[in-house]
């Protein structure tokens, strides 16, 4: 992983994951700002599925709030130099 | 010995007291913001059971959790005031400022929340009842606790999620309570640990089942699982 200089902000790598009967997404790879927010991440998932109910989750069986910082959930869910985020579809509330 | 290919998601109501104590060890230990779940035996039959089995039904609970805030109306009051004062400073005069803090003071009321955990016979889950209500004991009403709870900044996610909250009577206490429905839980409960990288035996299931479930659930009422409690496995 590259030096962080005071400058830089930090770039997290994420990997978007299908599970149960998710689509699977063309591009599931891309890096997002470590100091966005989780939100962003439910954001471009529910535009590129286009679905509004989305459950999302880590591999930690957790579902992160959408507030959480990106780069907090890297650094403690993070393995291999990516957060692997995992989605399923619309099962979450009834 | 239950393999997690095979799981439904769901608990019997004896691993769903083995998981709530569990939870509470943890929450205890680890959650600094909130006071702790206390279990609340409910027996069927108080007179029939034996030591063992009083102990085996009930809930948890949090109660009493104080959210303050100034409401919608005192905010727009207050920005109100604020273009008042401005102009009325340039004419010089300086007594709408004081004005301002009392208007604040007059409607700071205090709001408290109770927690339940209630396991729920029918779906074989932990169901989130809620209920709120001022320091004289006044309820309020969904919408007001909508208002209230902290959401997540992104609005469109948690109104789904408010979409589900229903009005019934608390299973034990017999009075109306908010409670988020639980149909689906068992679902994405079975996908939270089916995708686990740690990929756990049932037991270790049972240990963090409720808080994975809680950091769901928690998230339409605004309650953040810190990450050392996520950690500590």
């Amino acid at each position: 992983m590259a030096a962080e200089s005071p400058s830089s902000v930090r770039k997290v790598v994420v990997h978007l994951r299908a599970t149960g009967d998710a689509p699977i997404l063309k591009q599931a790879k891309f890096k997002i700002l470590g100091s966005d927010k989780f939100a962003k991440v439910i954001d471009f998932l529910r535009r590129q599925l286009h679905r509004d109910t989305l459950f999302v989750y880590v591999n930690s069986a957790f579902s992160p709030n959408p507030d959480e910082l990106v780069i907090d959930l890297y650094n403690n869910f993070g393995f291999d130099g990516k957060l692997v985020v995992n989605y399923a579809c619309s099962m979450a509330w009834g | 010995m239950m393999d997690l290919l095979h799981w439904d998601g769901t608990l019997s109501a004896k691993d769903f007291r083995i998981g709530a104590v569990a939870f509470a060890q943890k929450w205890e230990s680890l959650n600094f913001a909130f006071p702790p779940w206390v279990w609340v035996p409910c027996p069927k039959h108080p007179w029939l059971a034996s030591p063992e089995l009083l102990q085996e039904e009930g809930y948890l609970s949090m109660e009493k959790i104080c959210i303050s805030r100034l409401n919608e109306e005192d905010i727009d009051q207050t920005t109100q005031i604020d273009t008042d004062e401005e102009e009325a400073s340039c004419s010089g005069n300086k007594d709408v400022i004081d004005d301002a803090t009392l208007v604040q003071r007059n409607h700071h009321e205090l709001h408290y929340y109770d927690f339940h955990i209630v396991y729920s016979n029918t779906f074989r889950v932990p169901v989130l009842y809620l209920r709120a209500y001022c320091s004289d004991g006044q309820p309020l009403q969904l919408d007001e606790i909508e208002k209230e709870l902290p959401t997540c900044s992104s609005k469109e996610l948690s109104k789904s999620k408010w979409t589900f909250i229903t009005q019934e009577e608390h299973p034990h206490l017999k009075r109306p309570w908010y409670k988020l429905h639980p149909c689906g839980t068992g679902e994405w409960m079975k996908l939270l640990f089916l995708n686990d990288t740690a990929q756990p035996k049932f037991e270790v299931v049972l240990e963090l089942y409720l808080l994975s479930w809680f950091s769901v659930v928690g998230q339409v009422v605004g309650l953040r699982i810190p990450f050392k409690m996520l950690n500590d496995r």
